[in-house]
């Protein structure tokens, strides 16, 4: 788009057209403060907070957040009008706000606070009773709502409605009555809830898992990457203490746009379990890290194809990359099985399977230019949670059509333009090949996105991709494949996505948590690297385990974009790292594995397998709501 | 019949009361057979192209009647016509400003007059298919004009081809749900479209993105039954009424403390004193006019010793103040400003939507601050509050104009009755108070 110029505060810049002045004056360091202003939100102008003097325009003071650059545009932030007008609205929200920050959950974060020390009155001139509302009010087990602190600009309500398409929040009264509530007051289901907290600029939000557990200030963070499904969206963690005390969104363009799901945001307390495990056991008795290596090493030796090694969906890549060596060398002929993996083939290159996919796959970023997007075999919303968000994205901002072929209801039908196929199970390829010649697709206009699953079993994976394939040649589409499994794309590269049946197998070897079917029968040795107790466990070696707060790795997602885990908690000893776990237990069966720490097998990693197509290094753009 | 408490019969300035008072003018044979009517809609949709009617509205000069007095043929320019895709009219009935009642006066005498002019206005702007946004409370008007659109539609005036011309007109009615808000015209399109009726942020304006997201003239009751007058005299005829910059006639509907409240037509640039003492017959007995809102209770008041301000749009803006809805609103000098002015707010705070924070927390904090001087607890720093709440409500800081409306009627009574504001909140008395008694 051709740059258009303009005056900010005395300083000329060109920014694109359609910018908004609020976003214009980013570029150059200028503050504008806002509250319903959001960069993946509508502008909306409710808050007021962004007011500056415009010429040309009217006489008066006018939003930055909703109005696009124009060319000679002289914008003023500094003028008494506009200084005044600002502050003028900080003391209307300080005015029944009730001041409670020292036990406020957003007190050292809390743009309300920033903005009044930066842009309000010095003083205070409300000494008049203040509004009352009931609260702090449950809109679920997860978020509570304090209405009292509520500012209204609305961030939350219209993330349900553009972002999340659902109906669940809404405005309930009027005038300085109006709050916030869940519709007919019922708990919130969504899978997304959890970002309204971040969204929230004042304390009205706040997440009852980390409600009065620590002070921004107390807790340090790192930008990891999410371990519970394929989408590998970036999050932030953050620890108080060797604690995991809270786990946020941190906007990445390219994968999750600053939203993440609540399985992600919510889903982190085992790591500060204390039932942790933290010493080896043999049989249930304590054992030395030697002893129960060489324990386990003796259990699994030699078996063969009468080994059943159990892997989990969030295995790293390096522990991927050690274990192809194990079941290369001493473990040779063993079953794998990899846990939460769907039937999808990894794709031709880099890979050590037998490839069925193109080597080029779509990138998540693409959906948002598709004009027609087709899923198949998956509920986008319980499967790769984010994607969906991609998808409601590209359909109702940027106007894409949607095609869904699956048997049941998904949540992407709110849309009333959604085409729903309901295929009967086991017939997606079938209806697939039916869709060249539908209306849509017939002229698409641009780019078709392709996203397929397995149907959880349910389709001919094989018969499934190819007509995919055969349907992206025939309208100019490209595929996306949807693994569920963390690291299943990983794993596929490294050749361990076994998908063996563990029945019959005399020694298991679980790699994680043992397998959710349960131990076969079969099974006379069991020993297994977990983090928690479990039923089973006093039979077996157990190994303690770190969690995804303290493992160091990468994961590769379903993209193929390579992301590495940035642990904000030290592996607390006597624990192990897991890829030392497996260099010691290769040393006991005979395999000399010998690596300084995780980087040496990295470096390793990318000598033996080239990625003829690099993925671009993971762009952060930082803290997605400041 | 309704009753006729204001401008009826021929007279030189009656340009849309002149058949007012005709026996049974709602119904259609009686309104085309004796008040000429349809005979513009006949012209607009044989005689002219649709570009020809827009201009003669522009000549006319005829103003907005609903508040903001913008240029109607403008407007209607603004449409763009050959747009694909549906475009629509909105007419907004939706007559909540206290004070005013000039368009249900119409609707309960003639009907038919808005139903020519929604036609005439639809045809011109190129939409086939017209909503009138009409008052909930507004049950007798309702059922009036919805009778005189389904007579017009019996008669083929509304339907796939009027008067024979291949060009579909439709007009459908929606009832309002009963809040001010409503009548501010971007929350009435949310309104329309079901959902919670709150203003939008403009750019983009209805005529480029209205009711949903299309292209819609949105226009006041009264505007659109002065169009079939102007179709019918030419829109230079209509020019010479008025003044320069605000020709025409316009209703104004006297209300308060006057001996014969009504609806008049005046002609504008005639004065209030006119107004308010001749057509309306002044304050009772004994009594003086001590303050007036020359525009319904959202236009800043005026003392009485501005009484000979012209009605024109120009003269109340150099008297800081604006011509509105038309609606005056007489006080005399048996009422306390300061009270009125409460009262006002309460209203204000009351209808404020909530959706932004000047008039969401501005106007009840000034209805709080008032509570606080009129239970004589007031001081300095309550008039200070007050007028510190007005600026912050003033001057493009709130998303509409009812954020405005609260600021003005502070300003305004602060800077006319600042004596009085100061013996309520300095010294605690009220000087009018004894006499509100009886008033």
């Amino acid at each position: 788009m051709p740059d258009v110029n303009l005056t900010i505060d005395g300083h000329k810049i060109a920014v694109p057209a359609g910018t908004l002045v609020v976003e214009a004056a980013k570029t150059i360091g200028i503050e504008i403060p806002v509250f319903c202003y959001h960069h993946k939100l509508d502008p909306v102008g409710a808050c007021r907070l962004c007011l500056v003097e415009m010429t040309p325009g009217p006489p008066r003071p006018q939003t930055a957040c909703t109005t696009p650059v124009a060319e000679g545009m002289v914008v003023k932030t500094q003028t008494a009008m506009a200084v005044q007008a600002r502050a003028d609205i900080l003391e209307f929200e300080l005015a029944n706000h009730p001041l409670d920050c020292p036990v406020c959950d957003k007190g050292g974060e809390c743009p309300l606070q920033d903005f009044t020390f930066r842009h309000g009155y010095p003083t205070s001139r409300i000494d008049g009773p203040r509004l009352h509302f009931k609260k702090p009010i449950p809109l679920s087990d997860k978020i509570a709502l304090d209405r009292e602190r509520c500012v209204l600009c609305y961030r939350c309500t219209r993330y349900y409605d553009e972002i999340a398409w659902e109906q669940e929040l809404t405005t309930d009264e009027r005038g300085v009555q109006s709050f916030i509530t869940s519709q007919f007051e019922q708990p919130l289901k969504s899978i997304f809830s959890g970002n309204i907290i971040d969204l929230c600029p004042v304390g009205a939000l706040t997440s009852r898992v980390w409600r009065f557990e620590s002070r921004p200030w107390d807790m340090t963070h790192t930008a990891s990457v999410c371990s519970k499904c394929a989408v590998g969206c970036s999050v932030t963690l953050w620890q108080r203490r060797g604690q995991l005390v809270r786990v946020t969104s941190h906007e990445n363009d390219d994968i999750d746009e600053g939203w993440i799901c609540d399985r992600g945001r919510f889903d982190y307390t085992d790591v500060n379990d204390p039932s942790r495990l933290r010493t080896p056991t043999i049989k249930g008795a304590r054992a030395t890290w030697a002893d129960a290596i060489n324990a386990l090493a003796a259990g699994i030796k030699g078996k063969g194809a009468k080994l059943g090694v159990s892997l989990p969906h969030d295995i790293t890549n390096e522990e991927a990359f050690l274990f192809r060596k194990l079941l290369d060398g001493p473990l040779k002929g063993a079953k794998v099985k990899m846990h939460g993996r769907t039937a999808i083939p990894g794709p031709a290159n880099g890979s050590r399977a037998q490839g069925a996919l193109p080597e080029s796959l779509m990138r998540i970023r693409e959906i948002d230019d598709a004009r027609v997007i087709v899923v198949v075999a998956s509920d986008l919303e319980h499967d790769v949670p984010i994607i969906d968000l991609r998808v409601k994205k590209a359909i109702s901002k940027r106007g894409a059509k949607l095609i869904v072929v699956y048997p049941d209801s998904v949540d992407l039908d709110r849309h009333p333009g959604t085409v729903h196929i309901r295929n009967a199970p086991g017939s997606a390829a079938a209806e697939v090949r039916k869709l060249a010649s539908h209306e849509l697709l017939r002229d698409p206009g641009g780019p078709v996105a392709i996203l397929f699953g397995d149907g959880y079993g349910g389709e001919d994976i094989d018969d499934l991709a190819s007509a995919c394939g055969d349907l992206a040649r025939k309208v100019g589409g490209k595929e996306m494949a949807l693994y569920r499994a963390t690291n299943e794309r990983g794993a596929l590269a490294a050749g361990v996505a076994g998908w063996d049946k563990l029945d019959g197998v005399e020694a298991l070897f679980s790699w994680g948590p043992p397998p959710t079917a349960g131990i076969p029968k079969s099974v006379k040795f069991s020993a297994s690297w977990d983090h928690l107790p479990r039923a089973g466990h006093e039979a077996a070696v157990v190994l303690p385990a770190t969690t995804f707060a303290e493992r160091q790795g990468s994961y590769t997602n379903l993209e193929g974009t390579v992301q590495f885990l940035r642990p904000p908690i030290p592996v607390p000893a006597p624990l192990k790292e897991g890829w030392e776990v497996l260099c010691e237990l290769a040393a006991a069966l005979g395999l000399h594995l010998d690596y300084a720490g995780v980087a040496p097998i990295q470096r390793e990693m990318a000598l033996q397998t080239p990625d003829p197509e690099p993925a671009p290094p993971p762009v952060l753009v930082g803290p997605a709501h400041p | 019949m309704a009753e006729l408490r204001g401008s009826h019969g021929d007279q030189p300035n009656h340009i849309l009361t002149r058949w007012f008072g005709t026996p049974d003018l709602h119904k259609l044979e009686v309104y085309s057979s004796k008040a000429g009517g349809y005979t513009a809609l006949r012209k607009a949709l044989v005689d002219m192209a649709p570009a020809d009617i827009t201009n003669e509205v522009k000549t006319s000069g005829l103003r907005g009647r609903g508040g903001a007095g913008f240029a109607t043929g403008v407007k209607w320019g603004f449409i763009n016509r050959d747009a694909p895709g549906p475009k629509y009219v909105v007419i907004n009935a939706d007559e909540s400003e206290p004070g005013t009642s000039k368009d249900r006066y119409i609707l309960e005498n003639s009907p038919h007059l808005l139903v020519e002019g929604i036609l005439i206005a639809a045809y011109a702007v190129g939409a086939n298919q017209a909503w009138v946004y009409i008052r909930g409370e507004y049950d007798e008007p309702y059922r009036m004009l919805h009778e005189a659109i389904e007579e017009a539609r019996a008669k083929g005036y509304v339907g796939p081809k009027p008067l024979g011309k291949d060009y579909p007109l439709d007009i459908r009615l929606y009832r309002g749900h009963g809040a001010y808000i409503c009548g501010e015209e971007t929350a009435l399109l949310e309104s329309l479209e079901g959902k919670r009726a709150q203003p939008r942020s403009r750019p983009p304006f209805p005529a480029v993105k209205g009711a949903w997201g299309r292209p819609t003239l949105l226009n006041n009751v009264e505007t659109l039954c002065t169009v079939p007058w102007i179709v019918n005299n030419g829109g230079a005829a209509y020019a010479k009424l008025g003044t320069e910059k605000s020709p025409g006639t316009r209703l104004m509907s006297v209300s308060g403390n006057v001996r014969n409240p009504g609806v008049y037509e005046v002609e504008l640039g005639q004065t209030f004193r006119h107004v308010i003492m001749e057509l309306a017959g002044g304050p009772p007995e004994g009594r003086r006019v001590k303050v007036f809102w020359p525009g319904g209770s959202s236009a800043p008041v005026l003392p009485e010793s501005m009484l000979d301000t012209h009605t024109d749009m120009e003269a109340l803006a150099a008297a800081r103040s604006m011509g509105g809805s038309g609606g005056v609103i007489v006080m005399d000098d048996s009422h306390c400003v300061v009270r009125a002015a409460h009262r006002l707010l309460k209203f204000y705070a009351h209808e404020s939507c909530g959706k932004c924070t000047p008039c969401r927390i501005g106007q009840d904090w000034a209805v709080r601050t008032y509570e606080r001087i009129l239970a004589g607890e007031g001081s300095q720093v309550e008039l200070d509050i007050l007028q510190r709440v007005s600026d912050g409500l003033q001057n493009g800081r709130c998303l509409c104009g009812l954020g405005d409306s609260g600021g003005w009627v502070i300003d305004s009574t602060l800077r006319h009755f600042r004596e009085e504001y100061e013996d309520h909140a300095l010294r605690h008395e009220c000087n009018v108070g004894k006499v509100m008694a009886s008033a």
